[in-house]
C-alpha cells in the first residue's frame, strides 16, 4: 500500500522548502520526486509533502520533502511544519530581486524555528531565464557565504541542478548526522547534543532504521 | 456479526431515542435485519427497507435505514427520507419560472433552496440563480429592482476599480504594499484553472478580468486585501456569471461569509476546525479517540478543505455543484463540515487500520483530491447532519463561518500587522 513502508532506508530525513510566492517551489519538488513539471501548477494552499529515496554512500536516505505555500499570511501555519525539519531549500526566483531581498526574512523564519544543525541551501531558481535575471550569481553567492548557507542555481524546467541541489542537501545532512553518531560513540557525555538532530516525527533521537507510514 | 433488532437500542443517547420514537410514531418500520460488519462500523443494511408512510399509505418508499454504532451508542436515522434518486435532476428554467411570481420575486425559497440542495441547478441557469445564493440579490426583490441594482452597482464597481487604475508607475515605486499586492495576483492569475478551456491560453481576457476583480476587492476591502485562495473562489463565480461587475460584487458576497478564512490570524478557519473537531466527536467516537491518541484534534490536514471550500478537491465542474449545494444552506448553514465529516467517516477504517500520524494524514487527505465521489459524499453529509440534529447545530459556535460574523455591522476586518498586509 501506498502509505506503508514497503521498502527499507537508513535514514528519513525531513526537507522543507520556503520562500516567496511563485518563485518554483512546487515544480522543484516535482520535478525532483516525479520528474514532472508544470508551468502551470497551481499555487500551494496549507502545505503538502512528497518523498524520494537516493544514495549516500552505501546508505539509503529517504528524503521527505515539505512543499509550503508562500505567501506571507500563511506563514503562521506554515512555520508549525517546520517542526523537526533538518534541512532546508529556501528558494527565491533569479528574475525577481525582491525574492531575494526577502531572503533574509525566510532565513530569520527558519532559525527561529528550527534547529541550530539544519543544512540550509540557498536556491536561485528559474536560472533559464537568462534574459530576465534580476540576481547575480555572484550576489547571491556573497551572500550564501556570509549567512554560511549552501547555495545553488536551478532550473525546475529544465531540469537544471535540481538533482544536485536535493543531493547536496541530503548528503551534508547525513554528513552531520554520521559525525553526531561518532561524537555520541567517542563521548558518551555527548549524548544529548545528539538528539538536536531530529529527524522523522517529533519523538525521535535519529532516523536510523525507522520505519514510518509515509515512506513509500 | 450480531443481529440487532430495532427494540435493542440499550445505550442508545437520548436524543437519538426520541428521534427514533419520532418515526416510529409516523411510520412502520419493517426489515429483517440489520448486520454489522464488527465493532464501531458504519452499516448500510443489506437489503432495502420498506418504510410505510402511516399518514399516506398509497406511497411506499423504498430506502435504506443506516445505523450507526458507536461503542456504547446507537444512532438511528431514516435514509429514504433522504435522496430517493441516485439521479441527480437539476433545476431547470422552466422550473425555476415557477417559483417566482409575476414581478420576479421568489415566492417561497426556502422551497427553492430545498430544490437546489437535493438537484443542483443546470449550467445555464447558474448565472441568475447564483447570485440569490450569495446574497447579492435579495430573494423578495422584482426583476426591475435587480436591473436597477446591476447598473448602480456597475458604477460602483468602476468607481473602485478606477482608483487602482490611476496609480501610476512612479507612484507604485513608492507605493510597496500596493506592488506586492498586484504581483502576487498577478501570479496567482496565471495559474488559476487554466486547464479549464474559459481560462486557456496566452493573452486569455479571461485572466485578466481575474486580476481585475482581486486588485479591485482589494481596494474595497483594503485590510483583508489580496490572499492566496481568493483566485480559487472567484474563478467559478466568473465563469458562472461572466459580467465583470456582477461577478465581483456575487464574490464580495460571498467574502462576507468566508472572509475571515483569510484573516492573518487564521481565525475564521480555525473555528470551522474546531467545529469540526466536535462534530466528529459527536458524529464518530471512535475516530476522534483515535485522533486523539494520535495528537491530531487541531485538524490541520482538513486546511486547504475548509479554507476553499474544497476548491482543490473536486473537477471544475462538481465544484460548481458542491458550492450551490452548500450555498443553499440547506440543511445546516454548516454543511460542509458535515461534508469533511462523512470524508473522513468514510476514511475511517483506512485511518486507523493503518494507524496514521499527523504527517501521513495530512499527505493521505492531500491525495484524496480527485477520488472522492461527489453524489455518495453529498448524501452521506446529509444523511449525518440529519441524525446529529439540534446536537450538531450545537457543535457549531454562533459566527462560525460561513455564517454572517457576529459584527457583521462592524463589516470590519482587523488585521493585526499593516505592514504584513498584501
Amino acid at each position: 500500500m501506498a502509505y506503508r513502508a514497503d521498502e527499507d532506508y537508513d535514514y528519513l530525513f525531513k526537507v522543507v522548502l520556503i520562500g516567496d510566492s511563485g518563485v518554483g517551489k512546487s515544480n522543484l519538488l516535482s520535478r525532483f520526486t516525479r520528474n514532472e513539471f508544470s508551468l502551470e501548477s497551481k499555487s500551494t494552499i496549507g502545505v503538502e509533502f512528497a518523498t524520494r529515496s537516493i544514495h549516500v554512500d552505501d546508505k539509503v536516505v529517504k528524503a521527505q520533502i515539505w512543499d509550503t505555500a508562500g505567501q506571507e499570511r500563511y506563514r503562521a501555519i506554515t512555520s508549525a511544519y517546520y517542526r523537526g525539519a533538518v534541512g532546508a531549500l529556501l528558494v527565491y526566483d533569479v528574475t525577481r530581486h525582491v525574492t531575494f531581498e526577502n531572503v533574509e526574512r525566510w532565513l530569520k523564519e527558519l532559525r527561529d524555528h528550527t534547529d541550530m544543525n539544519i543544512v540550509i541551501m540557498l536556491v536561485g531558481n528559474k536560472a533559464d531565464l537568462r534574459h530576465l535575471r534580476a540576481v547575480t550569481t555572484e550576489d547571491a553567492k556573497a551572500f550564501a557565504e556570509r549567512e554560511n548557507t549552501f547555495f545553488m542555481e536551478t532550473s525546475a524546467l529544465e531540469a537544471m541542478n535540481v538533482e544536485n541541489a536535493f543531493t547536496e542537501v541530503l548528503t551534508q545532512i547525513y554528513r552531520v548526522v554520521s559525525r553526531k553518531a561518532l561524537d555520541i560513540c567517542d563521548d558518551p557525555a555527548a549524548l544529548p547534543k545528539g538528539q538536536t538532530i531530529n529527524v522523522g516525527s517529533k519523538d525521535d533521537v535519529s532516523a536510523v532504521k525507522k520505519v514510518g507510514c509515509c515512506s513509500a | 456479526m450480531h443481529e440487532v433488532e430495532l427494540g435493542d437500542l440499550s445505550g442508545c443517547p437520548d436524543f437519538a431515542a426520541s428521534q427514533l420514537k419520532e418515526s416510529v410514531s409516523s411510520f412502520s418500520i419493517d426489515f429483517d435485519r440489520m448486520i454489522y460488519e464488527g465493532e464501531s462500523e458504519v452499516v448500510y443494511s443489506k437489503e432495502d427497507v420498506a418504510v410505510h408512510c402511516s399518514q399516506d399509505t398509497s406511497k411506499l418508499i423504498t430506502g435504506s435505514l443506516l445505523i450507526t454504532r458507536q461503542s456504547s451508542s446507537i444512532f438511528l436515522f431514516d435514509k429514504s427520507c433522504l435522496m430517493l434518486s441516485n439521479q441527480r435532476h437539476p433545476l431547470k428554467c422552466e422550473q425555476w419560472q415557477t417559483f417566482l411570481d409575476s414581478e420576479g420575486r421568489v415566492m417561497d425559497s426556502k422551497a427553492l433552496r430545498k430544490r437546489i440542495f437535493y438537484g443542483g441547478i443546470e449550467n445555464s441557469l447558474r448565472n441568475e440563480v447564483w447570485k440569490f445564493l450569495l446574497g447579492y440579490y435579495e430573494y423578495d426583490s422584482t426583476y426591475a429592482e435587480r436591473e436597477f441594482l446591476k447598473s448602480i452597482k456597475k458604477t460602483e464597481y468602476q468607481a473602485i476599480k478606477s482608483q487602482w487604475q490611476s496609480i501610476s508607475e512612479a507612484q507604485a515605486k513608492r507605493f510597496t504594499s500596493f506592488r506586492k499586492r498586484k504581483g502576487l495576483i498577478e501570479k496567482d492569475v496565471v495559474r488559476t484553472d487554466r486547464s479549464i478551456s474559459f481560462f486557456e491560453g496566452d493573452g486569455n481576457q479571461n485572466v485578466t478580468l481575474l486580476h481585475d476583480i482581486l486588485l479591485t476587492y482589494s481596494f474595497y476591502n483594503f485590510d483583508l486585501g489580496y490572499c492566496q485562495g481568493m483566485n480559487d473562489f472567484l474563478s467559478p463565480i466568473l465563469f458562472v456569471v461572466r459580467d465583470e461587475s456582477e461577478a465581483f460584487w456575487c464574490f464580495v458576497a460571498l467574502m462576507e461569509r468566508l472572509g475571515s478564512n483569510f484573516n492573518h490570524d487564521q481565525n475564521g478557519v480555525h473555528a470551522q476546525l474546531f467545529a469540526l473537531m466536535k462534530l466528529v466527536e459527536l458524529l464518530d467516537r471512535p475516530l476522534h479517540n483515535y485522533f486523539e491518541q494520535a495528537d491530531c484534534l487541531n485538524y490541520f490536514f482538513c486546511f486547504r478543505w475548509i479554507l476553499i471550500q474544497f476548491k482543490r478537491e473536486f473537477k471544475f465542474e462538481q465544484i460548481m455543484h458542491i458550492w450551490e449545494v452548500l450555498w443553499t444552506h440547506y440543511p445546516s448553514e454548516h454543511f460542509h463540515l458535515y461534508l469533511c465529516a462523512a470524508i473522513l467517516k468514510s476514511n475511517r477504517k483506512k485511518i486507523m487500520g493503518e494507524q496514521m500520524d499527523f504527517d501521513c494524514l495530512l499527505k493521505f487527505i492531500n491525495e484524496l483530491s480527485g477520488k472522492i465521489d461527489v453524489d455518495t459524499i453529498i448524501r452521506d453529509a446529509e444523511a449525518l447532519c440529519m441524525s446529529a440534529g439540534e446536537h450538531g447545530a450545537a457543535c457549531i459556535p454562533p459566527g462560525t463561518p460561513p455564517s454572517l460574523p457576529l459584527d457583521f455591522f462592524a463589516q470590519g476586518y482587523p488585521q493585526k500587522d499593516e505592514d504584513d498586509c498584501l
